[in-house]
């Protein structure tokens, strides 16, 4: 049993606000999450949440060198930063409200990492800029926004979706139960979760990537936010000129109880129990604990002083020296020189460098996309390209009707094509392996991909032709026939062709 | 205390998890648990429309008392509709009322709107859906399982879900929970398949295919139509015409009709060129699957040995696909 706390808590409004504003946000960019889909919530409201991220947006301008008119959404962020310091971070950041969810207060399993670590946020801050100036936004990856709506997409909301049916296909067996079952399938399908549950390509390494960040708290309480989150460290840098800043009365009687309480441990008994506005999430746990009234929040216009563990100007050499050496060593990257077979894009992506300098890997086309054909990428463009949209249509084909992803793309990464002009943009080239074909191997009249292929005029056309079987008898079949002008590479033949394991007609890269 | 609520809390979570697992094998001891290959069987017997084969003595009485088949020309769809299930008794020779009544158009794909002619015409599943709520029917649902694209943006695209709605019936995507793979007892090649249940159990199943051309199938009609009752519809290409017999063996809808309003008579099955279209105005009804397609091979200047599978179909009882010495009545509206 441990230690009773014998100290009265003050009950304090401002914590009990925290609390209620994290959990409304959180809900409503999750929800944001989950109705971004074909059909589903406007664009501009899919893409709110990721132009919400002045890192992201920042990163985008620099590499691609485009100025896109949302990305101006991030300035609440950074503005707002002028005035309430960090306070993103411990009011709304989704990925900070899990974090205090998932808080392990008894169960630290190291020590407390020094305090000169916090700069390792400013390191990874000014890598990932400079990286972006040189066209790289691979690292874009560590941007906390992206992480919400990428791990999400890519996995939480797939899991859930398992959970909910296995749980379901339980009861249906039972006969009382069976009609509510189906009847709330009804009303969860497709409004909440897809028709069939959605599966994504190395979905497992988003998976660890975020029980990892979550697990990181084991150590020390927001440890992310603390020492890893490179939108903080951005955040961080005007907050030292915050209005609303955490101030110290005469009267503090220097208990120490505010800093127990602190989650990001920015309260120094070392300095007077001051704190860092650049570290401070504004959470109102001090004010909580405080049993003076020592503590105000009120408006002074008054920078925060240098702190200790700044990056000091070798630090600040040697991350651009770092950014500088990754972006040299990716572009070495063998897989850049690999010809490249199933490098499909999504539709009317046309230079496949200028798209990796302006995705910015925030996977909301892999949540738009109804037939998840759109897969994180690893295997075809490498490190860099990690977790950038290629299409995989044995896995879903693209969509005749659909063009989603344009449309739903915050950085035009995807251009947002009209529908008729997506129709008209190749995404690949299907060709038939004669080897595993049906007509041929087989003998046998098929030609599901020829019913199949959406063109008008059908891309894919039919030939009859004579085999002689081994009796020595004349058999006519049926030959599908690609038509190199016609095809758009949508793979919708791949995706259904009944042969066994990798299709007979398969999409390869234009 | 906080090891022990801990234990407690295991212990409750198992129990409650082996409660979970084991509920099948409780409600499996209550009520005995129909074979699912029983299922069509019984609901096709209180039909009594099944089909020419098991159709008894007194079924067929009654069916002479109608026409075998009924053709309806005009350009108001609704009341083509109205007409010919009229002539062919009214929709209360299908159905009682407080009926669970299924209607199948063909919705394969979200493409393009109805004026393509690859799905069928919304105003005749929209009358439909009127004509069994009038009846008195307890609930009309409109489904298809779309190949290209989801049912959501089908159903919409095609124009079908905004006037099924606005007539009263609900459109159901339909749910994967629903699709429960069984043997087909009657099958000669498609032993095994997954077929949606509620289309079997269902008291009235109304099949509306569009009339189009199809590479495969050459024309695909009402017994073609039924492919979007089953889970992996592509496996059922190399052998296509037994299959597909296999698969009307049991998927039986009591009544079809053929949507000939506009006919796509080229590169279908998806079509996406006018050019293709061609506007027919032409329903056709019938309680017999087999005669409908036959009948309907005349919209593209064929005869039903164009269909091998409609000959099949016939020879293995499933209706008829000669024609001659039945009585066909046709009804011209705009005349």
């Amino acid at each position: 049993m441990p230690k009773t706390n014998t100290r009265q808590k003050r009950t304090d409004g401002w914590v009990i606000a925290r609390k209620i504003t994290q959990a409304i946000a959180f809900v409503i960019l999750f929800m944001a999450v989950v109705f971004s889909r074909q059909n589903g919530l406007p664009a501009d409201l899919a893409d709110f949440t990721i132009r919400l991220s002045p890192l992201a947006m920042l990163s985008q301008l620099l590499s691609s060198k485009t100025f896109l008119a949302g990305s101006t959404l991030s300035l609440i962020l950074l503005v707002s930063s002028l005035f309430f310091g960090r306070a993103w971070c411990g009011w709304l950041c989704p990925l900070g409200t899990i974090l205090d969810l998932f808080n392990f207060p008894k169960r630290k399993i190291a020590k407390q990492p020094p305090e000169s670590l916090r700069n390792l946020k400013y390191g990874l801050l000014i890598v990932i800029l400079l990286s972006a100036i040189f066209g790289n936004l691979t690292l874009l990856l560590f941007d906390p926004l992206t992480i919400f709506v990428r791990s999400t997409t890519l996995t939480i909301l797939p899991a859930l979706d398992r959970i909910i049916y296995a749980i379901e296909k339980l009861l249906i067996k039972i006969p009382l139960l069976a009609e509510p079952v189906f009847a709330f399938d009804a009303r969860l399908r497709p409004t909440f979760l897809p028709s069939t549950a959605p599966a994504y390509q190395y979905a497992f390494l988003v998976g660890l990537f975020f029980v990892a960040i979550i697990l990181l708290n084991l150590i020390a309480e927001r440890f992310w936010c603390r020492y890893l989150c490179p939108l903080g460290a951005l955040l961080g840098l005007p907050s030292r000129l915050a209005i609303f800043q955490r101030r110290i009365k005469a009267s503090c009687s220097t208990c120490g109880l505010c800093e127990n309480d602190c989650p990001t441990d920015t309260i120094n008994s070392q300095n007077n129990y001051q704190s860092d506005p650049a570290e401070c999430t504004l959470c109102m746990n001090c004010l909580r604990s405080c049993q003076k009234d020592s503590l105000s929040f009120s408006p002074k216009w008054q920078p925060a002083p240098h702190q200790a563990y700044d990056l000091n100007r070798r630090q600040f050499l040697s991350s651009v020296g770092i950014s500088i050496a990754s972006v040299a060593l990716l572009s070495t990257d063998w897989i850049k020189r690999k010809a490249k077979n199933f490098l499909l894009r999504p539709p009317g992506v046309v230079n496949e460098n200028e798209f990796l300098s302006t995705c910015i890997r925030c996977g909301v086309c892999f949540k738009v996309c109804p037939t998840q054909a759109l897969q994180p990428d690893f295997s075809e463009s490498g490190l860099e390209g990690a977790f950038t949209p290629i299409l995989v249509p044995r896995n879903g084909f693209c969509d005749f009707g659909c063009n989603a992803c344009g449309q739903n793309c915050p950085v035009q990464a995807i251009p947002p094509l009209s529908l008729e002009d997506k129709r008209q943009s190749k995404v690949g080239h299907a060709y038939i392996d004669h080897n595993r074909c049906l007509a041929w191997s087989d003998h046998i009249n098929c030609i599901v991909c020829e019913e199949m292929c959406p063109i008008p005029q059908k891309a894919i056309t039919l030939e009859t032709g004579q085999f002689t079987l081994s009796d020595g008898s004349l058999i006519e079949v049926l030959l599908p026939v690609v038509d190199r002008e016609r095809c758009i590479g949508c793979g919708i033949c791949e995706n259904k062709c009944p042969v066994q394991g990798d299709s007979a007609i398969r999409v390869y890269t234009l | 205390m906080k090891d022990q609520s801990r234990r407690e809390f295991l212990r409750n979570l198992m129990l409650g998890a082996t409660t979970l697992a084991a509920q099948p094998i409780l409600a499996s001891c209550g009520v005995k648990p129909v074979p699912e290959t029983q299922v069509p069987t019984v609901t096709l017997a209180a039909t009594e429309l099944a089909s020419t084969e098991t159709a008894t003595e007194a079924a067929t009485e009654t069916q002479n008392q109608y026409p075998y088949l009924v053709v309806t020309r005009g350009s108001d769809a609704e009341q083509m509709v109205r007409q010919g299930m009229q002539a062919l008794g009214g929709m209360e020779r299908f159905m009682k009322s407080g009926a669970d009544v299924i209607i199948k158009p063909n919705i394969c794909v979200g493409y393009y709107s109805f004026e393509y002619a690859a799905t069928t015409n919304p105003w005749v599943v929209a009358a439909l859906v009127k004509m069994c709520l009038e009846s008195g029917a307890k609930r009309v649902r409109v489904m298809d399982y779309p190949f290209g694209g989801t049912g959501e943006q089908c159903y919409k695209i095609s124009g079908i879900a905004d006037l099924v709605t606005a007539a009263g019936g609900e459109m159901e995507v339909m749910s994967s929970l629903k699709f429960v793979e069984m043997d087909i007892p009657d099958a000669v090649r498609l032993k095994r398949a997954s077929i949606y249940q509620d289309v079997l159990t269902t008291d009235l199943l109304i099949n509306v295919p569009i009339a189009k051309n199809h590479g495969m199938a050459k024309l695909t009609l009402g017994l073609k139509n039924l492919m979007g009752t089953m889970l992996n519809r592509e496996s059922i290409h190399p052998s296509f015409e037994k299959n597909l017999v296999d698969l009307a063996t049991i998927v039986r809808p009591q009544l079809t009709i053929i949507d000939g309003i506009r006919t796509l008579m080229a590169n279908g099955p998806t079509g996406g060129n006018l050019d293709d279209v061609k506007i027919q105005n032409t329903l056709i009804f019938s309680h017999d699957i087999v005669a409908a397609d036959s009948y309907a091979t005349r919209l593209f200047g064929k005869t039903p040995e164009y269909l091998p599978y409609v000959i099949k179909a016939a020879e293995r009882g499933l209706g008829k696909a000669d024609l001659t010495g039945l009585n066909i009545k046709e009804i011209f509206l705009d005349a």
